[in-house]
């Protein structure tokens, strides 16, 4: 029971830092997004192909983040190594 | 509101197991709602007017808005497969508005969503050997051929990518309703989650949609164009 309580921190431990690129990704969207209404005070006739394109940037930055939530949730709901490690561990 | 996804009721087919899952009765409903609107449109475009009034006109504006966004990103050339995008954004749009009403969204479930990109592959696929036969094979052995397997890679990264964002944003607004729903006592339940449904499911929702479609439009567009 101990080494399935060690295993259990572990992971959450685990998922913590999974989720840590959520400051890159966020930033790199913060860029995105400035440059994006710079250019439109720039060139305000040009706004909706540059908001297609910030859109479609930003999904493309995003994706990273949404790795990193995905390992999070399979590590804390689906984690198919935990029997290892509480064997690795006890 | 689990997290999990329910198990309705197993099939067995010739000693296969089926599983019909609740994501898959929900898409039925979604399905059903979509098909029935479907037919409503059609017998009420039986009185077709070359001058359209009434409820005409917000159908052809609702055709016409889908379809100069496709003319933007897909060209002259692929337009013929633009009912195909409007039908995925219809469906997708509707299933992550299911969930407004406490139920689980289609698209929390990575079934649906990898159907969906798979489906975008296919397409790719099969309109890169339609309109550049030879040269959609020669590509994947630019700008030489031991580049074949990195090519491959990013290529099947494609749909991976493309499934998992919008699995990954309907699934963690799913999860901030059940953590909100399950952890608040009863008197704040009342009023407060409908600007997170409003956020999560709307908004989000929305944003998703039209990046989901728009980025397979252009991945089609630069397989077969």
């Amino acid at each position: 029971m101990e080494a399935l309580a060690k295993a259990i921190g572990l992971i959450h431990i685990a998922a913590s830092i999974a989720l840590l690129n959520g400051l890159l990704t966020t930033f790199g969207q913060a860029k995105i997004a400035s440059t994006a209404i710079e250019s439109i005070a720039r060139q305000p006739e040009a706004a909706d192909s540059i908001r297609s394109a910030m859109f479609v940037g930003l999904a493309m930055a995003e994706t990273s983040g949404i790795y990193g939530l995905l390992i999070a949730i399979i590590m804390l709901f689906a984690n198919p190594l935990v029997n290892q490690l509480v064997s690795l561990i006890g | 509101m689990p997290l999990n996804v329910d198990n309705i009721w197993i099939l067995d087919i010739f000693g296969i197991e089926v599983w019909i899952t609740e994501t898959i009765v929900n898409s039925w409903i979604i399905m059903a709602i979509l098909i029935a609107l479907a037919i409503f449109i059609r017998i009420k475009m039986r009185k077709f007017k070359e001058i359209p009034t009434g409820f005409q006109n917000l159908v052809e504006a609702g055709v016409e808005m889908f379809h100069n966004f496709a003319q933007n990103t897909l060209g002259e050339k692929l337009l013929y497969i633009s009912p195909w995008f409007f039908s995925i954004f219809v469906f997708i749009f509707s299933s992550s508005l299911f969930s407004i009403f406490g139920l689980r969204a289609p698209t929390a479930d990575f079934a649906t969503t990898g159907a969906f990109a798979l489906a975008t592959f296919i397409l790719m696929i099969v309109l890169g050997t339609r309109h550049k036969k030879g040269e959609y094979i020669k590509s994947y052995f630019e700008p030489h051929f031991i580049f074949f397997p990195l090519n491959l890679i990013g290529e099947l990264a494609k749909p991976v990518s493309l499934s998992f964002r919008l699995f990954g944003n309907m699934l963690s607004g799913t999860i901030i309703l059940t953590l909100y729903y399950s952890l608040t006592p009863i008197f704040v339940q009342i009023g407060i989650p409908a600007f997170f449904h409003a956020f999560f499911d709307v908004f989000f929702g929305a944003i998703q949609t039209y990046i989901f479609v728009i980025i397979s439009q252009m991945y089609v567009k630069t397989a077969a164009d």
